[in-house]
């Protein structure tokens, strides 16, 4: 897995290099953008495992960049970083799935907790993308009629339905399902259930 | 009536003139050795005739004029060139008690039987300067009014500017702290440099505490049925003696009725009072011999516009977009608070505040207040 690299979004330089530092404190690398407009400009990013997002800034504002990285299927966890009187905003950023919010100044301790709380849930995000991408490749892997088979399978039928619904011998359904728990390396047919639904959601 | 009866006649009218006169009325000879000195004079400097005749005029005047007195008369009779005689203007005068007051002095000359007289007609202004000063007083009281609402209207921007530094600063310790637990060894170098960051934005902290410094707390305002023209009169009032000051002419033209609008008659006084003097300033900054400045009251379809002109240097195109942006100033002395308290007032009011280049070359910045206001 790639080491994490914060990505901080904040228009005072003070604060940029307080927060690279503190990051640096416990071992966590960053990259620092002056603006939401100079983040947009630059050209070939490092790859982010989390955002600190300052809500005002000149130009592009700090919701402004988060509706358009959620537009981009936001590729990481957003903290946004609030000044006095922004708490409303940062809760309605909450509400359109930002990660968490912090306001200034941050109490001792508080940042790198809620750093590193982003950077867990965009690890399980990406364990979970990686689990789902493979599934996917195990069902891809199966024949059109393998996936039928699958399909009602995990609806709990038994195979003498199965075999009416599709239109087919049992005997034939048997030995689709045997194919399908190999393909999909399933061991039980709990277990496949619960495969296709974590595809199907 | 005889000649001799009617001299005498001449005489008793010329007395009753100077014993009647309001005015302090003095006459003198060309080397200002003073000849008459009427009760009213007696009364404003403190003399009585007796006691001033025969004695130079000079010494009812504070220096640099009463050294200069002498020669002023005598360049006058060998060269002609006057400066105030056969006109008037506004000088000091010094009283018996060594008080100086501010008098109005209007010199006149004549010549009878080859002697040349100079009559002078002093009226007192010490009046005049007391409702000027309170004239003063009240503008003070009034740009102390404007500090105080800054303060209340900029709660936010003023925690900003300070919450800044304090975040960095809590950040900072925050790391500092960190590295020293996990390897002090090698914390040093970092710590130090830390240390100095921190040193640095409390400077940064204490600096706009600084600027808060000169504003105070302040008091309540509430809105109110008000006429804008009796408004605007009110706040030119105070402008009085600063234009006359800078030499500026400042032209009014209200709305033809009263126009009501209910509004926070000391917030729309305020905005005009920054608009007004934030001309003056430009125009006096640039040294304009003949600065203008036109306030200008219109009804439109859904608005009332008050727009205030002049014929200065204008706004630089560079400075036109942070031109109402808090602690965004041109002036040596400015806060940079006035433009952006009169823009949030404007819209608190429902209304706006423009600017733009006026037809005169200058800034027109005009306040837009929404007719619905209007009761």
């Amino acid at each position: 897995m790639q080491e994490p690299l914060v990505c901080i979004v904040d228009d005072d330089e003070a604060i940029r290099e307080a927060l690279r530092l503190l990051l640096y404190s416990e071992g966590l690398q960053s990259v620092v953008y002056e603006s939401a407009d100079a983040y947009r400009s630059a050209g070939e990013k490092p790859k982010c495992t989390c955002m600190l997002l300052d809500i005002r800034m000149p130009g592009t504002d700090g919701p402004e960049l988060f509706r358009i990285l959620k537009k981009q299927h936001l590729p990481f966890p957003v903290i946004f970083i609030t000044g006095h009187g922004d708490i409303p905003l940062a809760v309605s950023a909450i509400k359109q799935g930002a990660f968490d919010f912090l306001a200034k100044p941050f109490r001792e301790g508080e940042l790198i907790k809620k750093v590193k709380a982003a950077i867990r849930q965009f690890q399980q995000d990406r364990k979970k993308l990686e689990e789902l991408r493979n599934l996917q490749l195990r069902v891809d892997s199966c024949t059109p009629r393998e996936q039928d088979v699958m399909k009602l399978m995990a609806d709990g039928l038994p195979n003498k339905s199965i075999a009416e619904s599709l239109g087919i011998s049992p005997r034939t359904v048997e030995i689709h399902r045997a194919h399908v728990m190999e393909k999909m390396r399933a061991d039980s047919l709990p277990a496949l259930v619960k495969m296709v639904t974590s595809l199907e959601s | 009536m005889t000649a001799k009866e009617g001299t005498r006649e001449a005489g008793n009218a010329f007395d009753a003139l100077l014993e009647a006169a309001v005015d302090g009325i003095i006459i003198i000879d060309e080397v200002g050795t003073v000849l008459r000195f009427n009760q009213a004079a007696e009364r404003i400097f403190g003399y009585t005739e007796t006691e001033i005749s025969g004695g130079n005029i000079k010494q009812l005047m504070p220096e640099p004029d009463r050294g200069n007195h002498d020669a002023y008369l005598s360049r006058y009779m060998r060269t002609g060139k006057r400066s105030i005689i056969g006109g008037g203007r506004e000088v000091t005068g010094l009283k018996k008690n060594g008080d100086t007051f501010p008098m109005f002095l209007s010199v006149g000359e004549t010549t009878r039987q080859k002697a040349r007289r100079y009559v002078g007609i002093i009226r007192d202004l010490s009046d005049v300067q007391a409702s000027r000063e309170k004239v003063r007083e009240l503008e003070e009281q009034l740009l102390h009014a404007d500090r105080l609402v800054i303060l209340g209207e900029l709660t936010a921007g003023i925690a900003h500017e300070i919450n800044q530094p304090l975040t960095a600063i809590a950040a900072y310790a925050d790391a500092g702290k960190r590295m020293i637990n996990r390897n002090p060894a090698d914390a040093t170098s970092e710590i130090d440099s830390i240390c100095e960051r921190i040193a640095e934005q409390s400077r940064r902290a204490a600096a706009v505490v600084q600027r808060l410094r000169k504003l105070v707390r302040s008091g309540t305002v509430s809105k109110g049925q008000h006429d804008i023209n009796q408004i605007i009169k009110n706040t030119l009032l105070l402008f009085e003696y600063e234009v006359k000051k800078s030499n500026i002419e400042l032209s009014f033209y209200p709305l033809e009725t009263a126009g009501e609008l209910y509004v926070d008659e000391i917030h729309i006084q305020q905005i005009i009072v920054n608009l007004i003097k934030n001309s003056i300033d430009a125009i006096s900054e640039a040294g304009s011999p003949d600065g203008r400045i036109e306030i200008r009251v219109m009804k439109r379809p859904s608005d009332v516009t008050i727009s205030v002109s002049d014929n200065g240097p204008g706004v630089r195109e560079e400075f036109r977009k942070q031109l109402f942006e808090s602690f965004f100033t041109t002036k040596p002395k400015g806060v940079g608070l006035g433009l952006s308290i009169c823009k949030t007032i404007a819209g608190a009011h429902g209304g706006s505040l423009t600017f733009a280049e006026s037809t005169q070359g200058g800034s027109t910045f005009t306040l837009s207040l929404p007719l619905e206001l209007i009761g």
